[in-house]
């Protein structure tokens, strides 16, 4: 009994840190699927959001749920400033100069960061009401991964209906399947794309924010956690909401599992495994799906 | 017409590709420029080694980036696989005869970059970066994680490296001997590289990066091109890795590192990449940088490398060789009016 | 009945729901000149690559001399003596007109992985490269860049890369479309010289080019084979005038 207890908490823990994962990583999934962009700053722009959450909640004392609306807004209006300004300019280039261009982005991101805020790492205070435990009936659970995985849960059942009942959904799943057809047909993919990386920065943007807490939040930030991010789009595939969701889920609970019974080897088995499925499944273990 | 009489090999453009492998006066000008650093910098020399070492890495990134065209962020992998075997084999008192050594860190880099490239080279795009990515992670791990054998995260210092030949003695303090050996050795290095890019071999790497679908359709396996000059490159990088190690008499988990592949990667486009004096250029201008700015403001020089990235993806993607020839090309042309 | 190249049973493509190609039966024989018209999207391109192995039939059989191949991938097929121009250049654009008949014609004389000698020192192979780029009257550019040419000689480089592979089977997938008329003869020149023994398929939109070149015309429409027989027989079916030929000559 205890051991089942301890398993469905370590499960917890892990579906949590899957949520913040998956709400990081789905907007470079839907952007990397769009328009094949090797976007490696997207964790500088989960870094910007994480930071102007809990900035302005600790400087200027704003509530949690607006700070995380306030991160969403400025990131995504900072990220469609870039991608019309710059990105656009790189959609036909080589994967090398946007992998050039996205990590010079990073080390500006990390420079900056450092140079105004400082090095350190800022902390997120949550609010009272999301501190503490609740009790589940089996087991007592931190309140705040139970509203991680409640939000996550809202997240991409939202998610899934933009992508399967609404037009712009639409248009995303047909231009990932095939780019060409669907500029044939007429629609506008810059615009799309236009469109989806702003709003995927403003999800990276509220992840970094739900994340600072177990996370951390400092300028390495951007670097730090970039292969996660990357493994769970490469494992879930791009461009594929509910394969992100998985992926994301999948590599959540491993790793917190294999970091409380391997403490040491667990990142090793974590690359391990990616290797051995990006072999088996090139285009990744959830590509088949249509969504 | 002129130029039907006479026989298509003596066209002036097959001509210049019959001979566009002979050596170019200037070509001398870098080793010279190296031997003269040694007689009038005996205080940089700990910095001139670390500097031939990373050129010699950086030609084997040109070798696979700039040549076949694979994006790889893990290079590093098969640097630390070299530096680790000379490492451990004479931490361990097992073997430290230096030359034999570099051979055997060469071999299992290569090895490394065989199987992995087996398997690696399979997919394309953002999955092939992933998985390089994974491999060097992955070996970075596992050396962080055999304490007993790599020394975990310290890594194994004081490595017993006996004189080279039995004649020089690496003087940590005093490194002449390690800069001219690792000078000889990028030379011999730097011939093979040179002599393969100019060959059918190099010719149809540059196919195979112009055009792979291309290059199928021309009958060439590519996948087996592709190995094989990954395996190459591999075995080059274990070499500089190994250099690196013996130079400094110790290997730690940095010569596994992101950062020592990003590094590279960063030193090479810099330069210019698919051009084989890239990587001199670009690992002199960035060694240089970096030595005086680095230690000076670390964050303004992160910020400053950032922004070079930037700029070059979007306006120099031919690194400085690239700009050079432009301008080059541009008072040819203003000199030489049609 | 003369020796037949190529052959495909009851070869079938799909693409989802699209039937691009279904149910072709094609012999290509020993030195032969056809030509396989129909309109756009008529699935031609598609059938060239189910010949050659860019794509894997959904159902039925290439054959190749006899051989059943449908399982072997592009490249082995080449050295099998199969090879084709794309409808849309597919070129090493960042290399000199000579080296990119230089990679085909290494490539076919297996020399390619030779990695010690230079390149320039194959005096035999920048021959041959030579001939073929002066066959496709291509000297002037023999050391630019491909990118820098304009497409209509770009598609002549197309052309020298095929034939640098010395086929026994060659496919041209709309050798002469982006070639000023003008040049266009240079390209019925260099297939109209091929040896006797290669059979020659070529698909056209030139209704004056097909009657000119070919000796059989196949015509497929929706995926399938509408009509096939002897330019005579072909040009006198009333109903091929209707669906295709009549448009192709007014518009
Ligand atoms: N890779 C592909 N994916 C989906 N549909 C394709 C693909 N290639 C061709 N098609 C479709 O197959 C049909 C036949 O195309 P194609 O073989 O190019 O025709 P043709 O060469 O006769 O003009 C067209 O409707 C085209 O859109
Ligand atoms: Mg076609």
């Amino acid at each position: 009994m205890i051991l089942g207890v301890d398993v469905a908490s370590m499960i917890l823990g892990g579906v949590a840190a899957g949520m913040v994962l998956f709400i990081v990583s789905v907007g470079l999934s839907v952007t990397m699927g769009l328009m094949g962009f090797v976007n490696l700053a997207h964790g500088a722009f989960a870094m910007l959001g994480g930071y102007i959450i809990v900035l302005s909640m600790n400087y200027w004392g704003v509530h949690f749920l607006p700070a995380l609306a306030l991160g969403f807004v400025v990131t995504a209006a900072v990220s469609f400033a870039f991608e019309r300004l710059l990105y656009a300019r790189l959609y036909r280039a080589t994967e090398l100069d946007q992998v050039l261009f996205t990590i010079g982005l990073v080390f500006m991101a990390i420079a900056s960061v450092t140079l105004v805020v400082g090095p350190e790492n800022q902390q997120l205070v949550l609010p009272a009401m999301l501190q503490g435990q609740v009790d589940l009936g089996f087991t007592q659970y931190r309140t705040y991964s139970i509203f991680l995985i409640a939000i996550g849960i809202i997240i991409v059942v939202g998610l899934w209906l933009g992508f399967e009942r609404t037009r712009i959904g639409a248009q995303i799943r047909a231009t990932v399947d095939n780019r060409r057809m669907t500029e044939s047909l007429g629609i506008n993919v810059d615009r799309l794309f236009t469109i989806t990386f702003a709003f995927g920065s403003g999800m990276a943007a509220l992840g970094g924010g739900l994340g600072a807490e177990f996370l951390g939040l400092d300028p390495q930030y951007a670097l730090k956690y970039l292969v996660y991010f990357l493994i769970v789009v490469a494992v879930g595939g791009l461009g594929r909401v509910t394969g992100v969701f998985y992926a994301a889920l999948l590599i959540g609970v491993l790793d917190f599992a294999l970091k409380k019974y391997i403490p040491k080897g667990g990142t090793l088995f974590i690359f391990g495994l990616t290797i051995l499925l990006l072999l088996w499944r090139p285009q990744g273990l959830f590509a088949g799906r249509a969504t | 017409m002129i130029v039907a009489a006479i026989k298509p090999t003596e066209h002036l453009a097959a001509l210049a590709f019959a001979g566009r492998h002979r050596p170019r006066v200037w070509e001398p000008a870098p080793w010279i420029f190296a031997i003269a650093f040694y007689f009038a910098f005996p205080n940089y020399l700990g910095f001139g080694t670390e500097l031939l070492v990373t050129i010699l890495f950086a030609l084997s990134l040109d070798l696979v980036l700039g040549y076949a065209g694979i994006i790889t962020l893990g290079h590093a992998a098969f640097f630390g696989a070299g530096a680790y075997t000379v490492g451990m084999l004479a931490y361990h008192g097992i073997w430290n005869e230096p030359i034999s050594s570099l051979m055997l860190a060469a071999i299992v880099a290569a090895l490394v970059g065989l199987g992995s490239g087996l398997v690696l080279l399979r997919t394309q795009g953002l999955t092939l970066l992933m998985l390089t990515l994974c491999t060097m992670a992955l070996l970075e791990e596992a050396a962080n994680l055999g304490h007993e054998y790599t020394g975990g995260f310290d890594g194994l210092a004081s490595l017993p490296i006996p004189p080279l030949l039995g004649l020089f003695e690496f003087n940590p303090l005093y490194p002449r001997t390690q800069y001219l050996y690792v000078l000889i050795v990028l030379f011999i290095a730097f011939l093979f590289v040179r002599t393969l890019i100019y060959s059918p071999f190099g010719q149809s790497l540059a196919g195979i990066r112009e055009n792979t679908l291309r290059m199928h359709a021309v009958g060439s396996p590519v996948r087996a091109r592709l190995i094989t000059c990954y395996t190459i490159s591999a075995a080059i990088a274990g070499i500089a890795g190994g250099l690196w190690a013996q130079a400094n008499a110790y290997v730690n988990l940095t010569t596994l590192s992101l950062d020592r592949a990003a590094m590279v990667l960063i030193a090479l486009i810099l330069g210019g990449y698919g051009r084989i004096y890239g990587g001199f250029v670009g690992a002199v201008a960035y060694m240089a940088l970096a030595h005086f700015l680095a230690k000076l403001y670390p964050t303004g020089w992160q910020l400053g490398l950032g922004l070079l990235l930037v700029v070059i993806a979007l306006f120099a993607r031919n690194g400085i060789l690239g700009i050079g020839e432009a301008l080059l090309r541009r008072i040819r042309a203003k000199h030489m009016p049609q | 009945m003369t020796a037949c190249l190529l052959e495909t049973r009851t070869v079938s493509r799909n693409f989802g729901a699209l039937a691009a190609v279904s149910d072709v039966e094609f012999r290509l024989e020993v030195g032969a000149r056809h030509a396989l018209i129909g309109p756009n999207g008529a699935g031609k391109t598609t059938f060239i690559n189910l010949l050659t192995g860019v794509l894997r039939p959904t159902q039925g059989r290439v054959m190749l001399k006899g051989r059943d191949v449908t399982d072997i991938p592009e490249a082995q097929r080449v050295k099998l003596g199969i090879a084709r121009t794309f409808q849309i250049n597919r070129l090493f654009r960042g290399l000199t007109v000579l080296e990119n008949v230089y990679i085909a014609v290494s490539e076919r004389l297996g020399i390619a992985l030779d990695m010690f000698r230079p390149a320039g020192a194959r005096r035999d192979v920048i021959e041959e490269a030579m001939h073929l780029i002066a066959a496709l009257k291509l000297e002037d550019d023999t050391g630019r860049r491909v990118s820098e040419l304009p497409y209509g000689r770009q598609r002549l480089v197309e052309i020298a890369i095929a034939l640098g592979l010395k086929p026994e089977v060659l496919l041209l997938d709309e050798p002469a479309a982006g070639v000023p008329s003008a040049e266009s003869h240079i390209i019925l020149d260099a297939i109209g010289s091929l040896s006797e023994q290669i059979g020659v398929l070529i698909i056209e939109h030139d209704m004056d080019v097909v009657f000119r070149f070919a000796e059989r015309i196949t015509v497929m429409v929706g995926g399938r084979i509408f009509a096939e027989g002897t330019p005579k027989e072909i040009a006198a079916d009333p109903e091929i005038r209707a669906v295709y030929l009549g448009q192709a000559y007014h518009g």
